[in-house]
């Protein structure tokens, strides 16, 4: 018999934040002539919450398998990839930031150097060609200066 | 018949020349989408959403596109089902039984085209139960005051807690932090700012779309990572493009027994399509069973994918006459008519019979369209399941964050698409579903506006609630569909319990 510690964090996590969320609920402030005001309904919403939540802390469900290596290296990496690449996109510019997004993705999912090369050629200038004159949606294109 | 009439109209609507190279492209690109293993319907028109929300197509041309990418990507699930045994989503589960091993006695395409047939049949079936039963239905809607729309979506989250979750508590518990999380935001009555922490762009709250593709899409990606190449899957080979006549023509009663089930089941609010494929494959083991199913019976590729593709039609009427979604792709078809200001309910048939025909056209229109380019096409799209992940993944990723980013031009929305990713794996890892999370980002604002505006009529009393004989049935309802759901729940915990104490016993 395990701990099964997973979903008792979780519920833990979730029933903390319901508390919280329904003490801030308690400071809004109430409008003259509306019977409900804005706490009213987050206020409803936390308490079943809460309830379910203490459910999962007495009446957790087995635990997943968290960690599969090497599965995680290559999740930490995406997961580091899709962080940076938005704050790349201003300054470096739609294309080559997503050259080096989709070049970085395609490496970590497996493919070889060159074909991480050629998949960011074709889906970071691609797209833009695509998205920009195509259907034009604006993208921007070059480093902002 | 003045039905006929309106569909006339919507067909009007459908068959422009734009409408049609539209639902050309859906159909093509919901088709290849839904061939990836992994990536249903519900990712296919999460990604695309974003896309047609921003080229500023109109409500209905964005409808067409977006019902033929989501029709698409039933046909196209199917394709990895029978290749690869690997179900593209979770209604396609059931095709696997017999599909695969149909493929794998080299009947692979008489297992496409049976498919493809089938699933035309069900979606038409149920397209036809849809311009039937939603306008009855929207009779009945029309005289519900805001107490009543209060106790519907109560009921929607019951429902989807009650069929679709294997925890009750969790699924519920899901529901309560998407509402939670669909507060955040300036508050549209009284415009206080709620948990926003004064940061600037949380004032909007988070846009649904942004959150649904981060939810599915992104978390879909992580999941992926987990076990991606360790078992490479391997297609099968298909040697020949057409499919023998006399296989395909015994699974004529199938198909109708299939799509049958599958409208009936997919009407039901939180049921959908898995409940739908899921009925119809054992019902019509039951009926027509002689020892074949799950080695390669046509009926059992036959009934599961009519009764699915039926579902996702039958689904389509609670959430187009009472703006209640009961899966998770209507959920996302939902949040893309409230991105287009569309409120589905009982007023759209009357305010705007253009898009809910447009629709219903659209709808026969698709599963044409996907008709014509199945049969012949299969080699193209079998073919598409041989290219490496890591050059397809790469692509869904950033397309979906273009989508996301062409919303609001901001990278803030990036990085709570990032967020809503996390949060999405997180969840999925432990087993809480996303579609009620979904639901409540969607369904919270209008909740509680009917919440408030009922007690604003009865001057802060809540007996209202309470009030009405229709509102007093929908709670009835309500507490029915939880009492089943907890008596399933203990059921299904007590099983796999009482075996093992067996077990030690013995």
């Amino acid at each position: 018999m395990t701990l099964r510690l997973s979903d008792r964090i979780a519920g833990g996590i979730i029933l903390l934040l319901a508390i919280w969320y329904w003490w801030v609920a308690d400071g809004f402030r109430e409008n003259f002539g509306d019977p409900v005001g804005p706490a009213a309904f987050p206020q409803m919403i936390a308490v079943p919450t809460a309830i379910f939540a203490l459910f999962l802390i007495l009446r957790p469900d087995p635990d997943p398998k968290w960690l599969r290596f090497p599965g995680v290296w290559r999740q930490v990496a995406t997961l580091a990839t899709l962080l940076i690449y938005p704050l790349l996109i201003e300054p470096a510019g739609f294309p080559a930031a997503t050259f080096l997004g989709a070049g970085a993705l395609a490496r970590i999912l497996g493919g070889s150097w060159l074909g991480a090369v050629i998949v960011g050629l074709a889906v970071g200038p691609g797209l833009w060609v695509v998205f920009d004159p195509l259907l034009g949606l604006p993208l921007p294109l070059l480093p902002k200066g | 018949m003045e039905m006929l009439g309106f569909l006339a109209d919507g067909f009007a609507v459908a068959l422009t020349p734009t409408n049609l190279a539209l639902a050309l492209f859906g159909c093509f690109i919901g088709t290849v989408v839904g061939a990836l293993p992994g990536l249903g319907p519900v990712n296919g028109v999460a990604i695309l959403i974003p896309l047609a929300f921003s080229l500023d197509l109109a409500p209905a041309s964005a409808l067409i596109l977006l019902t033929c990418v989501y029709y698409g990507c039933m046909y196209g699930g199917r394709i990895s089902s029978i290749m690869l045994n690997i179900p593209g989503d979770e209604p396609a589960m059931m095709t696997c039984l017999d599909g695969h091993p149909m493929a794998l006695q080299g009947k692979a395409p008489e297992a496409l085209a049976i498919s493809a047939i089938s699933s035309f049949v069900g979606a038409i079936l149920a397209t036809i139960g849809l311009m039937l039963f939603a306008p009855v239905l929207v009779r009945f809607a029309i005289h519900f005051g805001p107490a009543e729309y209060f106790a519907l979506y109560l009921l929607a989250f019951a429902a989807i807690g009650g069929v679709t979750g294997t925890n009750p508590a969790k699924t519920l518990m899901a529901a309560g932090v998407g509402l939670a999380l669909g507060t955040i935001g300036l508050d549209p009555t009284s415009g206080t700012e709620r948990y926003t922490f004064g940061v600037f762009h949380l004032f909007d709250g988070f846009h649904p779309i942004v959150a649904i593709v981060g939810l599915f899409a992104i978390s879909e990606v992580l999941l992926y990572l987990e076990h991606g190449q360790e078992a490479g899957p391997r297609a099968v080979i298909v040697n020949r493009a057409f499919a023998k006549w006399s296989e395909i023509r015994r699974t004529g009663g199938a198909m109708l027994r299939g799509s049958g089930i599958g409208f009936v089941s997919g009407v039901l609010p939180g049921a959908g399509a898995s409940l739908g494929s899921f009925m119809a494959y054992t019902l019509e083991k039951r009926w027509s069973d002689r020892g074949g199913f799950g080695k390669g019976d046509p009926r059992g590729v036959a009934a599961p994918e009519a009764g699915n593709n039926a579902a996702a039609g039958g689904a389509l009427v609670p959430m187009l006459s009472l703006g209640v979604p009961g899966s998770g792709t209507t959920a996302v078809l939902l949040a893309l008519l409230i991105s287009l200001n569309i409120q589905p309910g009982p007023l759209l048939f009357q305010t705007q019979p253009d898009v809910v025909w447009g629709l219903i056209a659209a709808l026969f229109v698709a599963n044409v369209t996907l008709l014509v380019l199945n049969l012949p096409l299969v080699g193209v799209f079998t073919r598409i399941l041989t290219v490496p992940m890591w050059i397809l993944m790469p692509m869904v990723v950033m397309v979906s964050f273009v989508g996301v980013y062409s919303i609001s031009n901001s990278t803030f929305d990036l990085f709570v698409m990032v967020g809503f990713g996390v949060l999405g794996f997180t969840f999925r890892k432990l087993e809480i579903p996303v579609v009620p999370v979904v639901l409540g980002l969607l369904l919270g604002a209008q909740m509680e506006q009917n919440y408030r505006r009922a007690l604003s009529i009865s001057g802060g009393d809540h007996g209202i609630l309470f009030a009405s004989p229709i509102a007093l049935g929908i709670y009835a309802a309500t507490a029915l569909l939880l009492g089943l759901a907890v008596w399933f729940a203990v059921r299904r915990r007590r099983g796999p319990a009482a075996h093992e104490e067996q077990a030690i016993g013995d």
